[in-house]
């Protein structure tokens, strides 16, 4: 039968008859199929080695790992926002406070998963929020792979309509909770903004540097000011709570507190709020006087009022300022151009987010004739009982031959008469002040550069080190300086310009030309005429505190110590002759702001300084006014206050008089307010 | 003896009534086989049974009551496939063809869609999926064609053919669109082609160009601007090389699925404690996804459990081809074991992130009606050969 022929293949090759083509060949088990039956057993051998190899690797080797990944997609940690510490003037004064908020947030993580499913939540979310989708979007993006921290979309201070419907749908709106939160206040709306600063979500450029110090995601960061700088006291540390959700972001357990919220820490300035008040409300009075003699380009001004026994700031104001209640809540880019806070509107509106009193840079002008006179005291230039022509003009031989002589200019073009240097600085003489400076130029290079040396060594040229920032170090112009700074490079007429020529002494010593101070600056050195020439350390901050709001006394938990005054290594008699012509400045009928300070009580001694305008940039005249008070008297002087109105004339037009403001207001004030760390908080 | 010649076909024997004997016929069955996929519908049940646990609150065993309505179903199918003669479905294979594409194409006109795919006949109380059951259809007629043919197979037209004839239902599944399925058809086609004996060099350039038409449809072709996969597919297909690349987006399953395999660890968290299934983490735990499920609430032992049976089936699969009767059954049989193979590689594959992301479903396990018919049905195919063939005569004779 054919079953013959099938049997196991024998039948190929001992055919007697070859094969009908008509028949076809019986089904045989071949040898090229047993083969490729041996290729598939393989092909399945190695597929099931590979998988039994990979699960063994996912779940043995590597099975704590991935059990650890699947516990944390389950558990949401949820931060509890701490309460920031406060901010209190001396007295106990909250500057700023906290209010609770209610702000809405959204988990990236639990968000619908799907694209179309996602974008409708957030228009949803946008229609009742008011929120642009494209922002929200722009902020789940910037999580990017942080998907667990939540995004606050919208932060108000009222529970409010729209909230409430999240918080009542909110099984609407997987992803999205409505939590509890603290924004910052602002008693005094504007007061002391710049020196305040303000708060925001840290960026990611700030996360990344300060990761190390515990930041995460979502924290709120000072910005700027006392906030940023002491921002470690104050942000205390944020809760932790966890919850168990689904994939859907839907709740599967209770929230459990994991680490319960540290409240951050207050401080206690130096500043005193009734004088931060009056200060810039002094600015504005001198605007206004400066509006009065026609100086119609006034527009800002900054007053520094400094402890001269100890550098304690007791007001620092600053205009234009800001409101930084534009802060708090949505801060959309409209409110902060309406406040000069973007970079279109900044120049309009003045700067109003500059601390001018440690960040704005002026020439000193006249109110500098005290470093002079110092100087010059140090190094025999003069001595106390010298006495110099003062002239309506000075002229310097020229450099060049043939060239005339370069001529400077006294304010009054009708002095002329010899005279000492308490009346030099009472009169506040030019010429005579540029006969010094033409010394300084004239002494042999053995000498160095000792106007500039004891400028530095009052602290000019270079920041202060005020816990504040951001703080200009100003410019103390030196031969040096000069070489460095202009260059083929950066000046065509850089052969000229890199010398030092007489006029560069000259000026220098009226404070014009190319110095430039801040008037914190100015505030400390004549703080250091004041407490016997020792150079203070400005600060603003004087401890931290426990326990916020103002309803119980605060304990303090630390204070700062601010570096003691340092000697500079004056003559005392040198100092003394200074002193004397700052109070003839102020009481003496040739004085120039003895119309201003001569009735005062207690005398106040001080310079006036009118810097002189820079076509260059535009300026006008700056109005400086820099003193102190008492001044010879059994009390050491208490106060030190420096004004400058931008543009706002002579010192004695107009910064002398808002500086007024503020001795009235201290000598008013200072016999009610309780004494300095006490510790008693009143508010 | 006579009955292992295939003389029917030539029309000179009627075929001998199988009832006669119906003893002898249940012991010629492979029960090895039998009991395998036995096994694998009960494990499959047990694990579907806690996989679904909370899927449906209120009622846990939702899903494995009709997973077990199914497997009867299947059962009953498979006993009932084992009595028909192959050879049957060698000569019907044209009704075959035809009856499969036609479905296939009332699929695409009249069918449900979901998740954006168009899958489904609606019949009210039962959801079904053709393509589930054109993969033993489609089997079933390429193995007829090409053991028709079976002198002609080192012709290179036979080859183009025997592709042509395939590319109708792999078209029709890949524009449903279901990329997945559309690749156990076309693994299938290369494995009737590969059992068959098709020339190695045919072979070989048939590799090369179907290397070359993956890399166009999902390389060259995007990077030129034309997009034949739907954006989402071609991430899904692509994804798995790196899957932390977009964890909210494409790659969200396979992170998930490998945390949820990696969480079993040696022997699971339990049905109780799979969080990654309870809480939803792992989509489509109950369909495409149930290996990673079952992996997570029973561990590597577990799954070690699953693959044995798995290899165990193969095994018996790959001895049914060499013992079967005729060209036909074998080539059937080959392309039958290899699409079971690959369903079982990409599924598994997928969920540990070693196999692009596709909606193949875990042969026996995933919640499926028509594939768990259908895969009994195959079984039963199997089955049907083995009782017909020469596997244990052979052994007697050597």
């Amino acid at each position: 039968m054919a079953s013959s022929g099938f049997r196991a293949g024998r039948s190929g090759s001992n055919r007697f008859l070859p094969p009908d083509p008509r028949v076809e060949e019986p089904y045989r088990f071949t040898p090229q199929l047993a083969l490729r039956l041996g290729i598939l057993g393989a092909v399945a051998l190695i597929v099931f080695g590979i998988l039994f190899f990979r699960l063994w690797a996912l779940q043995v080797l590597s099975g704590p790992q991935y059990l650890h990944a699947a516990l944390d997609n389950q558990v949401r940690s949820i931060r509890v926002p701490a309460e920031r510490g406060e901010i209190f003037d001396r007295n106990g004064y909250p500057l700023v406070a906290n209010v609770g908020g209610t702000a809405v947030e959204l988990s990236p993580a639990d968000l619908p998963k799907t694209w179309p499913a996602r974008l409708a939540e957030l228009r949803q979310l946008s229609k009742v929020l008011k929120v642009p989708v494209r922002q929200m979007l722009v902020e789940i993006k910037a999580r990017g792979n942080d998907p667990i921290t939540p995004v606050t979309v919208r932060e108000s201070v009222k529970r409010d309509a729209p909230i409430n419907y999240i918080y009542e749908h909110e099984e609407q709106f997987p992803g999205v909770r409505v939590v509890p939160t603290f924004l910052r206040s602002y008693t005094y709306g504007p007061l002391a903004s710049q020196l305040l600063g303000y708060v925001s979500e840290i960026s990611p450029a700030q996360l990344k540097s300060l990761r190390k110090y515990g930041y995460q995601a979502g924290d709120t960061i000072g910005q700027g000011g006392l906030e940023a700088t002491y921002d470690r006291y104050l942000r205390g540390q944020a809760g932790l709570e966890q919850l168990t959700v689904d994939s859907l972001g839907h709740p599967r357990s209770d929230l459990v507190l994991v680490r319960p919220q540290k409240p951050g820490e207050s401080i206690r300035l130096t500043l005193d709020l009734k004088l931060q008040r009056a200060a810039e409300n002094a600015i504005r009075y001198g605007i206004g006087l400066a509006y009065g003699n026609r100086q119609y380009q006034a527009n800002g001004g900054a007053i520094v009022a400094l402890d001269p026994r100890d550098g304690s700031i007791l007001a620092m104001a600053s205009y234009p300022a800001y409101d930084p209640r534009v802060y708090t809540g949505r801060v959309t880019a409209k409110r902060l151009a309406a406040q000069g806070l973007t970079g279109a509107t900044a120049k309009q509106m003045n700067y109003p987010a500059l601390n001018r009193a440690i960040d704005g840079v002026y020439p000193a002008g006249s109110t500098w004739k005290p470093v002079t006179a110092l100087a010059a005291l140090e190094t025999h230039t003069i001595s106390s009982s010298t006495e110099l022509p003062c002239t309506p003009d000075f002229s310097v031989p020229s450099q060049y031959p043939g060239f005339p002589p370069q001529v400077f200019k006294n304010v009054d073009p009708y002095a002329d008469q010899m005279m000492n240097l308490p009346t030099a600085l009472a009169e506040s003489c030019d010429t005579w002040f540029y006969r010094v400076g033409y010394d300084f130029y004239n002494m042999p290079p053995s000498a160095g550069h000792p106007l500039q040396a004891w400028a530095a060594k009052f602290g000019f040229g270079k920041k202060t080190g005020v816990d504040v920032a951001p703080e200009s170090g100003g410019l103390l112009p030196t031969p040096e300086w000069r070489k460095r700074t202009f260059t083929a490079k950066t000046d065509p007429n850089w052969r000229i310009d890199r010398s030092w020529k007489p006029g560069d002494s000259v000026q220098l010593a009226i404070g014009q030309k190319d110095l430039l101070v801040t008037p914190l600056q100015m505030a400390r050195f004549y703080a250091l005429l004041a407490n016997g020439g020792r150079l203070v350390q400005p600060h603003l901050v004087q401890d931290v505190v426990e326990g916020g709001g103002g309803r119980s006394a605060p304990r303090v938990k630390r204070r700062f110590i601010p570096a003691a005054p340092q000697p500079v290594g004056l003559d005392p008699t040198a100092l003394a002759v200074v002193n004397d012509g700052l109070f003839q400045a102020t009481h003496s009928s040739i004085g120039t702001s003895q119309s201003v300070f001569g009735n005062f009580y207690p005398s106040i001694a001080g310079k006036t300084g009118t810097a002189q305008e820079n076509p260059q940039t535009n300026q006008r005249d700056q109005s400086w006014w820099c003193g102190y008070g008492p001044a010879q008297s059994t009390e050491p002087p208490q106060i030190v206050v420096c004004a400058i109105i931008e543009n706002g004339g002579f010192g004695a037009d107009a910064a002398a008089p808002a500086a007024l403001k503020v001795f009235q207001q201290f000598f008013k004030s200072s016999t009610q307010t309780t004494p300095l760390g006490s510790g008693a908080a009143t508010g | 003896m006579i009955e292992a010649v295939d003389t029917r076909a030539k029309g000179l024997r009627r075929p001998r009534s199988e009832s006669v004997d119906l003893t002898a016929f249940l012991g010629r069955l492979d029960w090895i086989l039998l009991g395998a996929v036995a096994a694998l519908v009960g494990y499959g049940l047990w694990a579907i049974g806690g996989i679904t646990q909370h899927d449906i609150p209120g009622n846990s065993g939702y899903y494995v009551v009709r997973q077990g309505v199914y497997a009867a179903i299947g059962a009953v199918a498979l006993v009932a496939v084992v009595f028909i003669d192959p050879e049957y479905y060698r000569r019907h294979k044209r009704v075959i063809y035809v009856g499969t594409l036609s479905v296939m194409l009332l699929v695409l006109m009249a069918g449900t869609v979901s998740r954006h795919s168009k899958r489904w006949l609606d019949l009210g109380f039962f959801r079904f999926q053709p393509s589930e059951f054109g993969k033993l259809l489609f089997v079933l007629f390429l193995a007829g064609f090409l053991a028709d043919r079976a002198r002609r197979l080192g012709d290179s037209r036979t080859v183009l053919q025997t592709i042509g004839f395939a590319a109708g239902p792999i078209l029709l599944v890949f524009i449903q669109p279901d990329v997945g399925t559309a690749m156990v058809y076309a693994v299938a086609l290369a494995a009737v082609l590969f059992v068959a004996g098709t020339r190695w060099t045919h072979l070989a350039v048939l590799g090369a160009g179907a290397l070359a038409f993956i890399l166009t449809v999902l390389w060259i072709l995007p990077s030129a601007g034309i997009h034949v996969l739907k954006p989402y597919q071609q991430s899904r297909l692509t994804g798995f090389t790196n899957p932390s690349s977009d964890p909210q987006g494409a790659t969200y399953n396979v992170r998930e699925s490998i945390n949820a395999v990696g969480a079993g660890g040696l022997s699971g968290r339990g049905p109780k404690g799979a969080t990654q299934t309870n809480y939803h983490f792992l989509p489509e735990h109950a369909t495409d996804f149930a290996f990673a499920s079952l992996a997570e609430e029973r561990g590597f032992v577990g799954v070690s459990i699953l693959l044995l049976l798995y290899l165990l089936v193969v095994w018996r699969g790959l001895k049914i081809v060499s013992a079967a009767r005729d060209a036909f059954s074998a080539i059937a049989a080959g392309g039958i074991v290899v699409a079971f193979l690959f369903q079982v590689f990409v599924n598994v594959g997928m969920a540990i992130g070693i196999a692009p992301v596709t909606g193949i479903p875990l042969p026996f396990v995933s919640v499926g009606g028509s594939a768990m018919i259908a895969n009994l049905l195959a079984v039963g195919v199997l089955e049907a050969i083995h009782a017909r063939g020469t596997g244990p005569r052979r052994r007697l004779l050597r």
